[in-house]
C-alpha cells in the first residue's frame, strides 16, 4: 500500500500539528474554512466529496490533482460561482454565495484567474486591467467609462510591475500566452484583493515563462500579503512555490502537506521527504 | 438513392406542381410575354433615348441621396434603440421572465415587412420620407435585435464569469465585457442592416413613403421605361458601391478581429 492510500485511509484531516509549529492549523487567522464540503454537477456523481480545508491568511496554497479531479470546482466554490450541496464554506467568516449581500460586498477582494484567463479580447491591456477597479466606480463613472486619474495611475503601476510597460494599448488578442497571463494577474491585482485564486495559470507555458509567471505571483503575494490559492497539475511546481499543498483525487482530498524550504510535513502521517511526495504523486498519477 | 429519398423528392415535386396550379403559373405565358420585354429594352437601349434620358441622372441621384439618408437614419436609430432590447432578449444575461416577453414583442415587430409598416406610417404621418424612416426604424429594431441577441448568446462565457466573479453590476458587465466582446459582430450586423435598408428604402416609395422608389413606380405606371431605367441604374450602382465598401470594412476591421488576428492599418 502506498503512502497516499495510507493517508486516504486515515480519514479526515487532523486538526493538530506535528513537529513544525509554523504549519499549525489551530489559528484564529483562518481566511478560508471548508468543512465536509461536497458538490456535484449532475446530482449523481460527486465532483467533490467531504472536503475539509483550512487556510491561513497570507498562505501560498496549492491544490494539485489530475484533470477532472475537482480542483477547479474547489476554486469556484471559494469565489461563490458554485454552491456546495453539502457542508459549509466560510471566506473571511462569510458564506460565499452570490445571493448573500455580505459576500457580494466582499467579492472584489477575491481575485480570480480562470484557466482560460477570462480576458476581454477586443479591448486593450489597460482597459482589461482597469476592469479590476470597476467595483470602486460609481454609476456615472461606469456609464461614461471615466476612471479616476488615480485608478489609471495605479493600473499603469501594476502594468509596470507585471512587465507589460509599452503594451498598454495593445488589444488582448494580440498578446502572447505569457503576456495574457500577466494581464490576467494585473487585473486581479487591480482589485486590491486579499485572496488570489488562480486555476492552472502556467499550464501550456514553457518552463522559463512558467517560472517567470510563478515568480511574479509569489512576489505580488509577499508585497500585498495575499492569500494565494493556486491550482496546478505539476506537483514539482507546487512544492517549489507553495507553503502548503493539498492533493485532490476523484473529488477527495487525499493528502495535505506543509512545505518550508526543504522540509515537508504530511499533516496526517508525519514528516516526509520531497522525493517521497513526488514518488507518491507519481504512483497516484499512474492509477 | 433510397426509396425513402424517392418518396421525399416525389412529395416535394408534387407540392410544387399543386402550388404552381394554384398560383396559375404557366411557363407558356412567360414565353409568349417575352417579346414585351423586348419592347421595353428597345425603348431603354436606343442610343438616342439613352442620351435623352441622361438629363434625369441628377434628379435620380438626388432621389437616391434621400433614400440613402432614410436608410442611414433608420439604421442608426433602429440599432441604438434595438441594442438595449438585444441585451434584455439574451438568454445568457437574463432570466426567462425577462427575455421571453421581449422576444415575443420583437417577433411581432419582425412579422410585418417594412413596406407594411410604411403603409401604416403613411396613414399616421402622411406621404413622404418621414413615414419611410419610421418604417425602417421599426423593422430594424425587430430584425437587428434578433441578430444581436443571437450573437450575444454566442460570446465566450469565460470573460463574463471572470469579471462577474469580482462583484460588478449587470450594467458594468454589459458595458465592459458583453459589448466589447460582441462589438465586431454588432458592427457587422449594422453594416448588413444598412445595406438591407438601402434596398428596402428603394421600394418604400411605392406606397408613398419617400425615396427613389416613388419616382420609379411613377415612371413605370406611365410607361416611361427609359426614365425608370435611369433611376434603376442609379440604384444598381449605389447598392453595388455600398456592398463593395461594406466588404472592405468587414475584411479590414471585422473578420480579422473575430479570428483574433492582428489588424494592420495599411
Amino acid at each position: 500500500m502506498t503512502r497516499a492510500n495510507k493517508t486516504r485511509d486515515s480519514g479526515i484531516e487532523t486538526i493538530q500539528m506535528t513537529q513544525n509549529p509554523s504549519f499549525s492549523l489551530i489559528s484564529t487567522n483562518k481566511i478560508i474554512q471548508m468543512s465536509d464540503v461536497s458538490t456535484s454537477y449532475d446530482s449523481k456523481n460527486y465532483a467533490l466529496e467531504k472536503i475539509n480545508l483550512s487556510i491561513d491568511r497570507g498562505t501560498n496554497y496549492a491544490i494539485v490533482g489530475q484533470s477532472g479531479s475537482g480542483k477547479s470546482t474547489l476554486l469556484k466554490l471559494m469565489n461563490g460561482m458554485m454552491n456546495p450541496s453539502g457542508g459549509t464554506i466560510k471566506i473571511d467568516y462569510i458564506a460565499p454565495n452570490m445571493n448573500n449581500k455580505k459576500f457580494k460586498k466582499m467579492m472584489h477582494t477575491i481575485g480570480y484567474i480562470p484557466q482560460s484567463l477570462g480576458l476581454v479580447k477586443n479591448i486593450t491591456v489597460l482597459d482589461n486591467i482597469l476592469i479590476g477597479a470597476l467595483p470602486r466606480l460609481n454609476k456615472v463613472q461606469s456609464f461614461f467609462k471615466k476612471f479616476p486619474e488615480y485608478e489609471i495611475t495605479e493600473a499603469k503601476r501594476i502594468i509596470s510591475l507585471v512587465g507589460l510597460t509599452g503594451k498598454e494599448n495593445r488589444k488582448a488578442y494580440m498578446l502572447s500566452g505569457g503576456e495574457k497571463r500577466r494581464v490576467a494577474i494585473a487585473r486581479a491585482l487591480m482589485q486590491k484583493p486579499t485572496i488570489l485564486l488562480a486555476d492552472e495559470i502556467v499550464s501550456e507555458l514553457d518552463h522559463v515563462t512558467a517560472k517567470e509567471i510563478m515568480d511574479l505571483i509569489a512576489d505580488a503575494q509577499k508585497r500585498m500579503n495575499l492569500t494565494a490559492i493556486m491550482v496546478h497539475h505539476d506537483m514539482q511546481l507546487a512544492l517549489e512555490y507553495a507553503n502548503r499543498v493539498a492533493v485532490i483525487k476523484e473529488g477527495q482530498k487525499i493528502l495535505e502537506i506543509g512545505v518550508e524550504g526543504d522540509t515537508i510535513v504530511d499533516f496526517q502521517t508525519g514528516d516526509m521527504t520531497t522525493e517521497e511526495i513526488m514518488e507518491m504523486h507519481a504512483d497516484d498519477t499512474k492509477k | 438513392m433510397t426509396p425513402k429519398n424517392n418518396i421525399v423528392i416525389g412529395i416535394v415535386v408534387g407540392l410544387v406542381l399543386v402550388a404552381s396550379y394554384n398560383v396559375e403559373a404557366n411557363p407558356l405565358e412567360f414565353v409568349e410575354g417575352l417579346p414585351n420585354l423586348g419592347i421595353i429594352l428597345e425603348e431603354i437601349l436606343v442610343l438616342e433615348n439613352i442620351i435623352d434620358n441622361m438629363k434625369y441622372v441628377p434628379s435620380a441621384l438626388l432621389a437616391m441621396l434621400e433614400t440613402l439618408q432614410m436608410a442611414f437614419i433608420g439604421t442608426v436609430i433602429g440599432v441604438v434603440i434595438g441594442l438595449p432590447f438585444s441585451m434584455l432578449a439574451a438568454r445568457n444575461l437574463n432570466s426567462k421572465f425577462i427575455y421571453a416577453p421581449i422576444r415575443i414583442l420583437l417577433a411581432i415587430i419582425r412579422t410585418f415587412p417594412s413596406i407594411l409598416w410604411a403603409m401604416l406610417f403613411v396613414i399616421v404621418v402622411g406621404l413622404g420620407p418621414f413615414a419611410g424612416v419610421l418604417a425602417i426604424i421599426l423593422y430594424t429594431i425587430g430584425f437587428v435585435t434578433k441578430l444581436q441577441f443571437e450573437s450575444i448568446e454566442t460570446i465566450d462565457s469565460d470573460p463574463m464569469d471572470a469579471v462577474g466573479s469580482i462583484g460588478v453590476s449587470k450594467f458594468q458587465l454589459i458595458r465592459y465585457v458583453v459589448i466589447p466582446e460582441a462589438a465586431s459582430h454588432l458592427l457587422g450586423q449594422m453594416l448588413y442592416m444598412f445595406d438591407y435598408n438601402v434596398r428596402q428604402s428603394t421600394i418604400l416609395g411605392i406606397v408613398g413613403a419617400g425615396g427613389i422608389g416613388f419616382f420609379i413606380i411613377q415612371y413605370i405606371r406611365f410607361f416611361e421605361y427609359g426614365k425608370a431605367a435611369v433611376y434603376l441604374f442609379v440604384v444598381l450602382i449605389v447598392v453595388l458601391g455600398i456592398e463593395w465598401i461594406s466588404v472592405k470594412i468587414r475584411d479590414k476591421y471585422i473578420v480579422k478581429s473575430q479570428h483574433g488576428m492582428e489588424v494592420t492599418k495599411k
